[in-house]
């Protein structure tokens, strides 16, 4: 009986909170293999550092060298736009899914008590 | 200090064995019923059987059970306080009630931490039933030592290691049971630690590792050209490539850290000897840049470090100039690139011409100078010396970081992380008596590496000789034995003990009398190989003084031949040649310069006998250099190199006084009378400083030979002869009025028994060659040498 209610504390107590840092661990681990912030932060900076170095020059080969330049940082963005919002997805679902373990394990103890509750009543689908 | 007091009914203990009694089976039990009761119970339902949704809710007891055993049965939390609230869970879960120290051996064995030091010491189950009791009175010793080792080691819990150490250090004998096994307690304690290490490890593998994803290097450059000519060492350090950490790399590393991730020139030298582990740091400085969660600079964060491969880039670039343009392009392709830091191992491939190596100096040196580029290079300390003599203004240019050779405790840390790899590539364990004689053999033979490369060297040799998978101390011995041909161990073969026992008889088989040095450097060797001798000195070290043509370098060349396996293993020095102070570095010259130094034959040949032959000619200054080879067995070589004596017999010869000795034997007196007195002349008189002859173990003065001692020479010199002739079949028989005739024409009281081949090669030899030549004798003939026709080859006078 000692133990059933030991059993019971943990769950409620340092497992849950286990449960939790899991949780967040897979969370983190996609943060992280998606990038974001990485790619929020230069979100704006050439693709590749292609064209990105200096050029000096007359003005005509400048203005060409801003155009390349404005071109790759664009072609980043929309890069980096298309793996944020892929990741983003990714994200809401691992937190969809998170925060159904994390209710789920508060309800799994009790799971015994509705299925007899449910039996008494004699309801089916 | 925490109580001692063990609570087997605590809910810690209860959980605890819980735990230890769902063992696989029952786990399987569990998820097959979690499964079973989920499928059986919604198939109920959906066969409208309200029942079902009984059954399927009680598939969630089952499923607790696992989850509980997984995060807390296996391991429950440490709560402190007693004995039972800090052992291990493997090990509180196997302890009953009142357990006796035979019910805690039993149950350490029976977990990991017990099975290491089984398999790491080499103590086991039965070594720990046999020196514990049944008295659970008892207990009370062994869980007051576990408290203290615990906090001795550092460990969090008390665990199997821990009870262990804590065991043995209960027994009585502990000491003397451990010297047998080659440990002490702090060796166990360390044992402790390197287990808390492991489990360590265990758990930082089961972390997940953030190394910035799949977008990391979309905003640094593309780097066709690095990939073609270097080695990413982040790659490896990203597929966990096993780093270690030691406090001397640790300084380093945060000294690379600090210099890359502040202004100012971006480049650091690496400096150390070799096998310091400077490219170690290297990979360790690569995979921290990697991690995501690591402390750094966010200018470093995710910077990718290269190798940078001197030879494919000498082969892709042979013509004139090529080379310089291509280095420039690779340079070039990192610095737009953004996240690369270029790493020029061997730095010195680089800076000067050779085989495989280029001076591109005249490169580098700009981009060093400027700083923007991020580059590491390493090297040797005496690379960067020279580098820096032809340029000083690269060495200006490069910000110094010295890697030092690591300590002891270090150099076994590496060890044992190190073995790791090597223990899953050649299917051996290595035991840790193994890993410190590793360290201490290598320490004293091995002189080109640095720790710990050095200790890694000899310790990988070592699985080569491993016994039944066992690595053992025996097995490094046998491979320094075996590369370096010396002897390390205690004599153990039956041949040996054998001929150590009577060495002095095998010695007399080739010199007569002079029985005191004979026994004296018997002596000597006799305590080396039975491990009763000062390892820090040399085997023994002897003063021979005496006239000439006594014995003195026989005896010498005797020991080489008898014990040291061939009179090839002497290294002899006449020092008659060193009489001006200049020749101190002739003695000490590196090997590559001069291979007949005496410290580049004695690093060649550690085992071996060192005859210095007439040392009273030595220059005052080459003495000098000589007492701490004397003393310590140590002698540092030009190039500041230890040169191990340890495993050599020194013998210095000298005639000095043999005029005295001669007056004193012919007064009559014996040897011993005047020993003491005559060497105390010898200081009187000047020819040795008395702190010159404190050095030596023992001074033995040498008697001139008897005429009827020199008879004995004469056989000895004729068993020589029969020896050479033994190949054509024929012998050579000398009478004894005959050989008493030789030794009158050949004695001569100041040259000793020197004269005697002489006159015997006259006589003997040359009789029987004139024989041999006019075809007379035939196979199987002895040929009889009379008086007559020794007088008449050596004349009658």
């Amino acid at each position: 009986m000692l133990l059933i209610t030991e059993l019971l504390r943990w769950w409620y107590g340092d497992g849950w909170r286990l449960r939790a840092s899991l949780v967040a661990n897979r969370l983190d681990g996609t943060i992280d293999y998606f990038s974001v912030d990485l790619l929020l932060k230069t979100l704006f900076s050439p693709y590749r550092q292609i064209s990105a170095g200096r050029v000096d020059g007359p003005l005509g080969v400048q203005m060409r060298a801003m155009v390349d330049k404005l071109f790759s940082r664009i072609i980043g963005a929309i890069i980096r736009l298309i793996i944020l919002l892929i990741g983003a997805v990714a994200i809401g679902l691992q937190v969809a899914i998170g925060l159904i373990i994390l209710v789920a394990w508060g309800i799994l103890p009790l799971l015994p008590i509705i299925g007899l509750v449910l039996t008494l009543i004699g309801w089916t689908p | 200090m925490e109580a001692v007091n063990y609570n087997s009914a605590s809910m810690r203990a209860a959980k605890a064995r819980l735990g230890v009694r769902l063992g696989k089976t029952w786990r399987l039990i569990l998820a097959l019923a979690t499964i079973i009761l989920l499928a059986g119970g919604l198939g109920l339902v959906v066969s409208h059987a309200a029942i079902g949704w009984l059954v399927a809710g009680l598939a969630a007891l089952p499923l607790l059970l696992m989850e509980w055993d997984k995060y807390e049965l296996e391991n429950p939390k440490l709560v402190g306080g007693s004995i039972d609230g800090m052992l291990a869970g493997d090990v509180l879960g196997a302890l009953g009630k009142n357990p006796t120290p035979q019910d805690v051996a039993k149950a350490v064995a029976s977990v990991r931490g017990g099975q290491f030091f089984a398999m790491r010491f080499g103590i086991t189950s039965g070594f720990l039933q046999n020196i514990t009791t049944d008295q659970p009175a008892d207990m009370a010793t062994i869980w007051q030592h576990a408290l203290e080792i615990r906090e001795a080691s550092g460990s969090k819990d008390i665990s199997a290691g821990v009870l262990v150490v804590a065991i043995i250090r209960s027994f009585a004998q502990y000491e003397s049971l451990l010297a047998h096994m080659q440990l002490d307690v702090d060796d166990l304690i360390a044992g402790v630690r390197w287990y808390d290490h492991l489990r360590d490890l265990i758990e930082k593998s089961k972390q997940p590792r953030r190394t910035g994803g799949i977008a990391r290097d979309f905003s640094f450059g593309y780097i066709p050209l690095l990939k073609r000519f270097g080695q990413n060492l982040s790659e490896s350090a990203g597929s966990g490539q096993l780093t270690v950490e030691v406090a001397s790399h640790a300084r380093a590393l945060d000294q690379l850290i600090e210099t890359f991730g502040s202004g100012g020139r971006q480049n650091a030298a690496l400096v150390g000897e070799a096998g310091t582990g400077k490219t170690t740091i290297v990979h360790a400085f690569a995979e921290r840049l990697l991690d995501a969660k690591a402390k750094i600079p966010a200018n470093l964060k995710f910077r990718q470090v290269f190798i940078l491969d001197s030879a494919a880039l000498i082969a892709a670039a042979p013509g004139r100039g090529e080379l310089e343009g291509l280095i420039m392009q690779v340079l070039g392709e990192a610095y737009s690139a953004k996240n690369i830091i270029i790493c020029l191992d061997n730095a010195q491939l680089f800076f000067e011409e050779g085989v495989g190596s280029v001076d591109l100096t005249n490169v580098l040196l700009p981009i060093l100078e400027a700083g923007s580029l991020r580059l590491i290079l390493t090297m040797d300390e005496q690379r960067y010396l020279q580098i820096g003599q032809r340029n000083p203004s690269l060495i200006n240019a490069l910000n110094r970081i010295s890697v030092a050779p690591a300590s002891r405790e270090e150099t076994i840390a590496v060890l044992q992380d190190q073995l790791i790899i090597s223990e899953y590539q050649r299917h051996v364990t290595y035991m840790y008596q193994s890993l410190a004689e590793a360290y201490r053999l290598s320490e004293r033979y091995v002189h080109d590496l640095a720790m710990p490369g050095r200790a890694l060297k000899l310790l990988e040799s070592g699985a080569s000789y491993a016994e039944s998978g066992f690595v053992t101390a025996k097995s490094i011995q046998q491979a320094i034995e075996q590369t370096m041909d010396i002897k390390v161990g205690v004599a153990q073969g039956e041949d040996e003990r054998e001929k150590l026992l009577n060495l002095e008889d095998l010695i007399h088989q080739r010199m007569i009398n002079q029985t005191r040095a004979v026994q004296v450097v018997s002596d000597a060797l006799r305590r080396a190989r039975a491990g009763v001798r000062n390892q820090n000195r040399p085997i023994g070290t002897f003063l021979f003084l005496g006239p000439t043509g006594v014995g003195k370098t026989e005896l010498s060349k005797a020991l080489a031949d008898v014990y040291f396996g061939g009179e090839d293993r002497m290294i002899r020095l006449d020092l008659n040649e060193y009489v001006r102070p200049e020749d101190v570095s002739r003695l000490i010259a590196d090997g590559a310069d001069d291979p007949t130094s005496l410290t580049a034959q004695a690093m060649k040949q550690p085992f071996s006998v060192v005859l210095l032959d007439e040392i009273e000619k030595a220059h005052p200054q080459v003495l000098t250099t000589l007492l701490q080879l004397l003393d310590e067995g140590i002698l540092r070589d030009i190039k500041n190199r230890e040169v191990s004596f340890r495993d050599a017999i020194v013998i210095a010869t000298s005639n000095a006084g043999a005029d005295r000795i001669r007056e004193y034997i012919e007064r009559g007196y014996k040897l011993q009378d005047f020993e003491q007195k005559f060497v105390d002349e010898l200081i009187n008189t000047n020819q040795f400083r008395p702190e010159f002859l404190n050095r030596f173990d023992e001074i033995v003065v040498f008697r001139p030979l008897q005429k009827p001692e020199l008879i004995q020479v004469i056989d000895l010199i004729l068993a020589g002869i029969n020896k050479q002739m033994s190949l054509q079949k024929i012998s050579v028989n000398v009478a004894q009025d005959a050989k008493e005739f030789l030794v009158e024409k050949g004695y001569d009281p100041r040259l000793g028994a020197r004269p005697m081949r002489r006159v015997v090669q006259r006589a003997v030899e040359n009789l029987v060659a004139k024989q041999m030549l006019s075809g007379s004798v035939a196979p199987g003939t002895v040929i009889e040498v009379t008086l007559d026709q020794v007088r008449q080859i050596l004349g009658d006078e």
